[in-house]
């Protein structure tokens, strides 16, 4: 990969960060911040660490992104904090939520859904400012695991890249509460190539 | 290529890495589609986990552990390392293989590591004594050294024991 498309695609996770935290702030009417928003090429052991690697289970919402910007895209968070931001959206007490219920999954799908296509719209701006190439999320899938397992069923879209993967990495925080969410984006093999803008080589490792 | 054997009880067996310990402790590891191929001497009280994430290496860089056609034959060498003899006796156990994203189309990658394992420790007539693989939920591996039991642990459908 070049320095040129290395620069446009921190750019465009960049500005996906940026707008996918200015969409959660609208959407909760809160202040939040944008403090962690990066590329990043990882050892795998510590990629599969990035939500976290100890025992309590973390809950995430996934989307399955095709089209233009391939690839994984994952908002977690841990359960307490999850549970506190669904109290929030469904104006009830803090303390209220205290098991994934039907109405607490749909809170924070909803919030998945609302950041996710933020995030995806700005990479698409960026990336593809040109053409009218679409992406196109799945619709987002709740489940609560141990964080090790999420991370690295998501690892899934680049399993062939060696030892290293390269994931956006962001992470919010709610102004005035504990409340903080990561915002993972794994792009798929064949996205980073396209993205690196190397030729498609049927016998390259990807 | 070597793996550098991790000591029981320490942090928890990393994607394509591989641990051995005997005599005592325990060996840990977290899986969603990857596989736990979990190999047991009883002969040596030794055990290996290696963290398996696809089927084949097909001339792929990574660490051995990350491919059911390489971790096998790697565990296999490092527990006769460890233990000073190539007569092991091993039986092994299966954990993972899960399908955790319901989008994610065509065969699932954690079938075709199951696949794959089952067909190599056929191969090599090694006994699978145990299994919990599929589902839609990541598992929590911990093999005890001593005695070869495996405690299988879930966020949200319970434990088992193998």
């Amino acid at each position: 990969m070049t320095g040129r498309n290395q620069a446009m695609l921190e750019e465009a996770f960049h500005r996906g960060a940026e707008d996918g935290s200015a969409a959660l702030a609208k959407w909760l009417g809160r202040p939040v911040t944008l403090s962690v928003g990066r590329l990043e090429m990882l050892p795998i052991a510590s990629a599969a660490s990035v939500l976290g690697s100890g025992d309590e289970p973390v809950c995430g919402c996934a989307m399955g992104i095709s089209g233009a910007v391939a690839g994984l895209l994952l908002l977690a968070a841990e359960d307490a904090a999850a549970l506190s931001l669904a109290d929030t959206l469904l104006e009830q007490p803090q303390g209220s939520s205290t098991a994934w219920g039907e109405l607490e999954r749909s809170a924070v799908l909803e919030t998945a859904n609302i950041v996710g296509c933020a995030y995806l719209n700005a990479l698409c701006a960026v990336l593809t400012p040109e053409n009218d190439v679409g992406i196109l999320p799945s619709p987002p899938v709740f489940l609560r695991d141990f964080p090790a397992a999420v991370m690295e069923a998501a690892l899934m879209e680049q399993p062939h890249l060696g030892d290293a993967v390269l994931l956006a990495n962001s992470e919010f925080r709610i102004s005035g509460t504990s409340f903080r969410c990561r915002l993972v984006f794994v792009p798929d093999a064949a996205g980073l190539r396209a993205y690196a803008h190397e030729p498609a080589d049927p016998d390259a490792p990807l | 290529m070597t793996t550098p054997a991790k000591p029981a009880t320490s942090e928890p067996i990393a994607i394509g890495q591989i641990g051995v310990a005997k005599g005592e402790g325990a060996l840990r590891t977290f899986v969603g589609s990857c596989v736990a191929l979990v190999l047991y001497s009883k002969r040596h009280r030794a055990a290996g986990v290696a963290h398996v994430m696809l089927p084949a290496a097909e001339g792929r860089a990574g660490a051995p552990g990350k491919y059911a056609d390489t971790a096998v034959a790697e565990t296999l060498r490092l527990l006769a390392d460890f233990v000073g003899d190539t007569d092991l006796g091993c039986t092994a156990k299966l954990i993972g293989g899960a399908t955790m994203f319901t989008f994610q189309s065509g065969t699932p990658i954690g079938d075709q590591n199951v696949l794959a394992l089952e067909a190599i420790l056929s191969g090599l007539g090694i006994e699978i004594v145990g299994r919990l693989c599929g589902g839609r939920h990541g598992r929590r591996v911990a093999v005890d050294v001593a005695t070869g039991t495996v405690t299988v642990e879930t966020a949200e459908h319970g434990s088992e024991t193998l």
